[in-house]
């Protein structure tokens, strides 16, 4: 995974617990005498009285099960709202190794652990970029189902009412301060499937409801542009499956997508296979054939046992919060480019926005607005942004053509850059690069796009 | 000397120049950066009906990690056949590509290789494989780096009479264009990023060198910038709106 990603290293290898619990305990009621010596926003929020400030939490997906469990810990009367409790939402399902610390994961979640990760260039030139791992480093391969599954139940043992309903939409408050009115249908088991409308009143939503959110649009969060993602799951012999027992691959070329990857991940009992793109909708098929084709001596004879597909987003939606709703994960649109990581930066958004209202509400005490919401999203552009701005970059330079895309291959042939690019991925921070090879690196990319340009223009002339 | 290669006039910044539509492709449109066109993700449900299936099936599968298929029944199968649909594969074959690479020896010419033809060997190869994608093997991988080709044959080959127009000017104005472009953006980047971004700092530095090399070609540098900033906008979009509201902050 080409995943450059920087910024801060807060509290992950897995091998350092003391970090999760510092985080998780900020937002402990037991703390807020602390809290209560910062002067916030809120300090001229009434006071709630006879209850804690409610909070709805719209999809529970890694975005919405972190944000819920965050809240109902710091002490929010919490409601989750998912549409369907097994859902397996269409994902490769890769996260970074810093996602299992910083979220306290069991390794019994993990179906396998990536240590080997390669990517295969328009020419088939295939470059293993894990080489550098060290021997605890890994990329997790989880199945959605059971990661949701796991952070929904979190949630609820903190105190978050976990609740089976599709959300319609919402009432907006009248006057200042009061309670937005929840229109869903509930589908609880008393009802037996049949659902039943039901309406909740909060204080405050969070939209977590994934791309096709209703909570964005309730608040004319506008749209964004998308990449749609196909994926087959396929089912191969076990002695292919042993290939990619550990191992991932990553195609680029015209062939399988104009401008991202396609991949065969290892799941847990077969491997899903999938492209994606955003300028060439329509040819999302051939793109798809494409990436078996390329993939074929590993996987002939495999049985494809699941079809999906999805959108990604490509860029956050013009709006992200208004008054007192805020969206994260694939709702605001938080999926890198270049790598098309989500699940991680969805998990972490809701964790953040979670963490502002509690500190906004004192803990639930007090109403929050929307400057306390606005916190959320200051932190998260502050710490974030960067790392989308330069995959957003390398997408561009690297993702358009094939002699880019052959450059990029011979690059990451480069252990500098594997270890870069891992560390940044695995730990979202960037180690202080040596300049030198910095300087050796951009040298020979360039010599790379060179050459690679060069023998297109003479392809150019064949074809004419 | 790689810094002399950048002026080589065959060139043109990938990013910028959507490769040529000989494949079976449709011919690519460039991304719509101009007059973004903005479906909304809704739509893939109609979309998907064309383009893509979405098959929500259940899977009979146990929590954790239980095997899809260890009954023997595939559960949910959508489509029965093999993966397989390549009956006779075409493959690429040269009698001088031996082993996933050029044998050079068969390039010589007088003890000595005769790159050139190595270059258009290449091309051809490269040529063929985007006409005929070719399945990516594990027994028979590809070895071949375009970087054995020594500097002074591409300089040869695609003869540089431009090379000498590249002078340290011009470098520099890809540099500092590409500040330019981050200063734009306000954060900082280039504080908190260190030395990665000045990597691709550097990269899109290179795109203006190349860029400005060719008459000066004033549009493609506008389409650049729009292409930067674009993603930016995005992003700073959620900040528009909203000054008055924040007055509490204060
Ligand atoms: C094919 C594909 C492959 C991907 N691979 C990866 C990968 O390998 N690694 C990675 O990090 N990311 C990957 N992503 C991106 C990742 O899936 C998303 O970024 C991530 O799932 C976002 O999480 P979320 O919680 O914001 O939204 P979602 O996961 O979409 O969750 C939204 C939840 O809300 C529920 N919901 C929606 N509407 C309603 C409603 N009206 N009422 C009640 N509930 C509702 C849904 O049922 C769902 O459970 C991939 C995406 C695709 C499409």
């Amino acid at each position: 995974m080409a995943s450059i990603a920087l910024k801060t290293f807060i509290g992950l290898r897995q091998s350092s617990p003391e970090n999760n619990s510092i985080k998780i305990s900020k937002s402990l009621p037991t703390n807020h005498t602390h809290r209560r010596l910062r002067i916030n926003a809120s300090k001229s929020s009434p006071r709630v009285t006879g209850r804690n400030l409610r909070v709805a939490v719209i999809g529970g997906g890694p975005a919405g099960g972190a944000a819920a469990e965050t809240l109902a810990k710091g002490g929010i009367e919490t409601f989750l709202i998912e549409r369907k409790m097994d859902n397996c939402k269409p994902c490769g399902g890769a996260i970074p190794l810093c996602m299992v610390g910083e979220f306290d994961l069991p390794l019994d979640i993990i179906d396998r652990k990536v240590t080997k990760m390669k990517m295969i260039s328009p020419s088939n030139v295939a470059v293993d970029i894990g080489q550098t791992l060290k021997p605890h480093e890994y990329i997790g391969m989880v199945r959605r189902e059971v990661l949701d599954a796991y952070l929904r139940d979190r949630a609820a043992e903190a105190g978050a009412s976990v609740l089976n309903g599709l959300f319609l939409r919402m009432d907006m408050p009248k006057a200042p301060n009061s309670p937005y009115v929840l229109h869903y249908t509930s589908y609880d088991s008393k009802t037996n499937g049949a659902g039943e409308k039901c309406t909740l009143e909060v204080d405050a939503v969070i939209g977590a409801d994934g791309a096709n959110s209703r909570v964005a649009k309730s608040i004319n969060a506008g749209d964004y542009e998308y990449a749609i993602a196909f994926q087959e799951r396929i089912r191969i012999s076990d002695d292919k499956m042993k290939y990619y027992e550990n191992l991932a691959e990553m195609y680029v070329g015209d062939d399988v997508s104009p401008d991202f990857y396609g991949w065969v991940f290892p799941k847990c009992d077969h491997v899903a296979v999938g492209t994606g793109t955003v300028t060439h909708k329509a040819d999302i098929k051939k793109f798809q054939l494409a990436t078996r084709l390329r993939a074929d001596s590993k996987i002939t004879g495999g049985k494809i046992i699941r079809v999906e597909a999805h959108p990604i987003p490509e860029h956050p939606r013009p709006r992200r919060l208004q008054d007192r709703v805020a969206l994260v994960g694939d709702a605001a649109g938080y999926v890198t480019k270049c790598s098309g990581e989500g699940i991680y930066f969805a998990a972490k958004s809701g964790r953040m926005c979670a963490e502002a209202i509690v500190e906004g509400s004192e803990n639930g005490k007090r109403m929050v607005d929307e400057s306390d919401l606005r916190k959320y999203l200051e932190k998260w552009d502050k710490t974030y942004w960067p790392t989308y701005k330069v995959l957003d970059i390398l997408q561009k330079v690297f993702y358009r053509s094939n002699p880019a895309r052959e450059a990029f291959v011979e690059m990451c042939a480069d252990e500098y850059v594997q270890k870069m690019t891992f560390d940044s991925y695995l730990y979202k921070k960037v180690a202080p690069g040596n300049p030198i090879e910095d300087l050796k690196l951009a040298v020979n990319t360039i010599g790379s796009l060179v050459r690679a340009n060069a023998l297109r223009r003479e392809m150019d002339k064949l074809s004419v | 000397m790689s810094m002399a290669l950048f002026s080589s006039p065959p060139l043109h910044f990938p990013s910028l120049s959507p490769p040529k539509p000989h494949l079976t492709h449709k011919p690519f449109l460039p991304l719509p950066l101009k007059k973004p066109f903005f479906i909304s993700p809704k739509s893939i449900d109609d979309a998907s009906s064309s383009a893509a299936v979405s098959i929500e099936q259940e899977k009979d599968e146990g929590s954790n990690g239980v095997l899809l298929n260890s009954n023997g029944s595939s559960p949910a199968v959508v489509a029965g056949a093999p993966v397989t649909e390549t009956e006779e594969v075409r493959k690429f074959q040269d009698a001088r590509w031996v082993g996933g690479t050029w044998d050079l020896k068969k390039f010589e010419k007088d003890g000595k290789v005769h790159w050139d033809s190595v270059i258009d060997a290449e091309v051809r190869r490269r040529k063929w494989l985007e006409d005929n994608p070719e399945s990516s093997s594990n027994e028979d991988p590809v070895l071949f780096d375009t970087s054995i080709i020594p500097w002074w044959a591409w300089m040869k080959r695609f003869h540089l009479p431009e090379a000498e127009r590249l002078n340290g000017r011009a470098a520099m104005i890809g540099f500092f264009m590409a500040y330019f472009v981050d200063s734009l953006t306000d954060i900082g980047l280039v504080d908190q990023m260190g030395n990665f971004f000045c990597k691709t700092l550097l990269f899109v530095a290179v795109a203006g060198v190349l860029l400005i090399r060719k008459n000066e070609d004033l549009e493609t540098i506008k389409k650049l910038l729009e292409e930067t900033t674009f993603y930016d906008k995005q992003w700073q979009a959620s900040w528009k709106d909203e000054t008055s509201s924040s007055s509490k902050d204060s």
